[in-house]
């Protein structure tokens, strides 16, 4: 059950991605091909965009994707650098906290002025409900890691290291040559 | 007292191993909710405005994505192939050619470390076993990556762009020079090295091996050409240019190269195949295969990588609006910029406490997040001080580019460390004499404004005629 959620979430975030691009290109085609456009266009690809962040948002702290500093928490010892990372989730809670609590109000404001959208016809607050359903997430993936780290299956935030991605991506494509014994 | 809050927060943030993007979004929430006294609904609509008001911020996902199918070995390749049957024959002429490699995968992909694999993971090799000393070739590698983020398209300039909302075009068109520059100078210093240590030269190749080269590598050539050729012709903006090179990448990568898909392994032609027939299946397999691919699950995976590195940048970007939002409605960076130009200080005085400001930062974190903090401080100073917005852009992404080679931080020394399988200290110390001309390189930029503003400036006033 859990593995078909996740992979409904990279699927639905992968296919936010293709379907701005390919908006964009229609876009494009439009305009030098027929030499028309819709205006509409432009604002359902920003809006896609926003959905596609705040859901990678929560999917990122799962998954290790967000970028940060832990050079500094790694030279603490192992039990205070647990407890750095608890305040810092904290933070991350409250933050998450705030925004979800401004996102809803904010709503709320516009479900009831019930202002549409520039050049779609929809509800704005239904197009910018992403902000509640984002910032829910990310609180309940934090509320996850906190646990985590309080039961001591991990000691901080995980946080993506770019420079292995790139080493496991060529290291399918050219052997890896490894000097044994250089401790240099 | 509000800038001191909102700093001590952000930097407790970060260096508690907050994910920057959430540092940013703290620190600035907590100040405008508790100091500034904005309403709560305020910092809603503020979030979702800095999602959805910036069209130009989409060429970040689709040339990350737009790389991620060309970040291939396959691509690498032929880029190789194509730079040695150029300059090959001169004395370090493989070195000369991986640089010349490296500027062109830059060209193709708007980040350092994963020009420095792509190349790298081949080239080191191949040097060392023609008779090139390890370190040097390392050296060499590490330094040609980092124009990665200079060469354009660059995922850099464009947070530049996003962050000073300066135009991510022009920014493009300045970069192009003074890449094209220090790709030159790294190629000038391995040829007289070259000279006085008798390193080998390879035969020069014959005019059909060099066009059959350049026909192999013309898949990831064209592409620069369409970038590049609709940007500077001001046929479509970046973003719509970025939008065109992902598909043109995807079909390259799927279709082209067969580098993943349906298609991979499958020849174009197989050994005593005629032509007519190998069109007709050709044509027939891409019309099933590209369709396909959005199932593949390799093509799957590249897209979901992009996905990842795209939303991680945006959520950092709209993080760092609310950021910016705060600093100019305190109007810090105005008491900042007038404190310092209160000081005395000539412009030439600034631009060295920036670039060892930059230094010191680029040691410690991510080129995007160092700009996205910094750019909206300096931005300020630097234009009462008279700086082209351009050029402040150039210097400083040149500046990320030395953070990317300065321990402890530095991606591209990760990189070829785990190409070369030697250790950190190891590759510090064949990067330094190489570091040497960058930050050559980078006080020339600095006070030489030309070198960036001359090919924005011809172009605009091509355009105007």
């Amino acid at each position: 059950m859990r593995h078909y959620v996740e992979r409904l979430e990279e699927g639905l975030i992968s296919l936010l991605l293709v379907i701005m691009t390919m908006l964009v290109f229609v876009e494009v085609v439009m305009r030098f091909v027929f030499n028309s456009g819709f205006l509409w266009l432009q604002e359902l690809t920003l809006l896609t965009s926003a959905w596609f962040v705040l859901l990678g948002a929560s999917y990122g702290v799962r998954v290790g994707a967000h970028i940060g500093v832990d050079a500094l928490v790694r030279l603490l010892p192992p039990n205070i650098h647990r407890l750095v990372s608890i305040a810092a989730v904290g933070m991350c809670l409250f933050y998450c906290g705030l925004l979800f609590a401004g996102s809803w109000v904010y709503l709320e404001k516009m479900k009831k002025i019930g202002l549409e959208l520039e050049d779609l016809p929809y509800q704005k607050w239904v197009a910018h409900s992403i902000l509640v359903v984002g910032f829910g997430l990310l609180f309940i993936r934090f509320l996850q890691l906190l646990w985590k780290i309080i039961k001591g299956e991990s000691i901080g935030f995980q946080l993506a290291d770019e420079a292995k991605e790139v080493l496991e991506e060529i290291a399918h494509i050219e052997p890896v040559k490894k000097n044994e014994g250089d401790g240099r | 007292m509000i800038t001191a809050v909102l700093f001590i927060l952000l930097f407790l943030g970060i260096f508690m191993g907050m994910p920057i993007a959430i540092a940013l979004g703290f620190s600035s929430i907590v100040t405008i909710y508790y100091l500034s006294g904005d309403s709560i609904a305020s910092m809603g609509l503020k979030f979702i405005e800095n999602l959805t008001d910036h069209y130009t911020l989409l060429a970040i996902p689709f040339f990350v994505l737009s790389s991620a199918f060309l970040s291939t070995g396959g691509v690498a390749k032929r880029l190789i192939r194509f730079a040695n049957a150029g300059v090959g024959h001169i004395r370090g002429g493989l070195a000369m050619a991986s640089v010349l490699a490296c500027m062109l995968f830059a060209a193709v992909s708007g980040s350092s470390p994963a020009t420095v694999a792509a190349i790298g993971s081949i080239v080191i090799a191949g040097m060392v076993k023609t008779g090139y000393p390890e370190e040097f070739a390392a050296g060499v590698i590490s330094n040609a990556g980092t124009l990665g983020i200079l060469i354009p398209p660059s995922i850099v300039m464009l947070v530049y762009a996003a962050a000073t909302e300066v135009s991510a075009a022009r920014m493009f068109m300045a970069g192009f020079i003074p890449g094209i520059m220090m790709g030159s100078i790294l190629m000038l210093a391995i040829y007289i090295y070259a000279r006085i240590k008798g390193l080998p030269a390879q035969e020069r190749v014959s005019a059909r091996e060099f066009f059959s080269a350049a026909f192999s590598a013309s898949g990831g050539i064209i592409l620069i050409v369409i970038i590049l050729g609709a940007i500077y012709g001001g046929i479509a903006s970046p973003t719509e240019a970025a939008a065109v090179s992902t598909i043109y990448a995807f079909i390259i990568a799927v279709a082209g190269y067969r580098d993943m898909g349906p298609l991979k392994e499958i020849p174009w032609r197989y050994e005593g195949e005629n032509a007519g027939s190998a069109i007709v299946r050709n044509t027939w397999q891409i019309m099933v295969g590209i369709p396909k691919a959005f199932f593949a699950p390799d093509v799957q995976k590249v897209v979901l990588d992009g996905a990842k590195v795209s939303f991680m940048l945006l959520f950092i970007i709209a993080n760092a609006m609310l950021f910016a939002h705060v600093l100019t409605s305190e109007r810090i960076p105005h008491v900042i910029a007038e404190a310092i130009t209160g000081l005395g200080l000539p412009a030439w005085g600034f631009l060295i406490i920036m670039n060892l400001l930059l230094l010191a930062a680029g040691n410690f974190m991510e080129p995007s997040a160092i700009l996205l903090i910094m750019a909206p401080i300096l931005f300020p100073i630097g234009l009462q001080y008279g700086i082209d917005p351009i050029h402040l852009g150039i210097i400083m992404v040149v500046n990320m580019e030395i953070g990317m080679i300065t321990p402890p931080v530095g991606l591209n020394l990760f990189v070829t460390a785990g190409i070369t399988g030697r250790s950190i200290v190891w590759v510090v110390k064949a990067c330094l004499p190489w570091l040497s001309l960058l930050l050559l390189f980078l006080i020339m930029v600095t006070y030489i404004p030309q070198i960036s503003l001359f090919l924005p400036e011809l172009i605009d006033s091509l355009r105007t005629r």
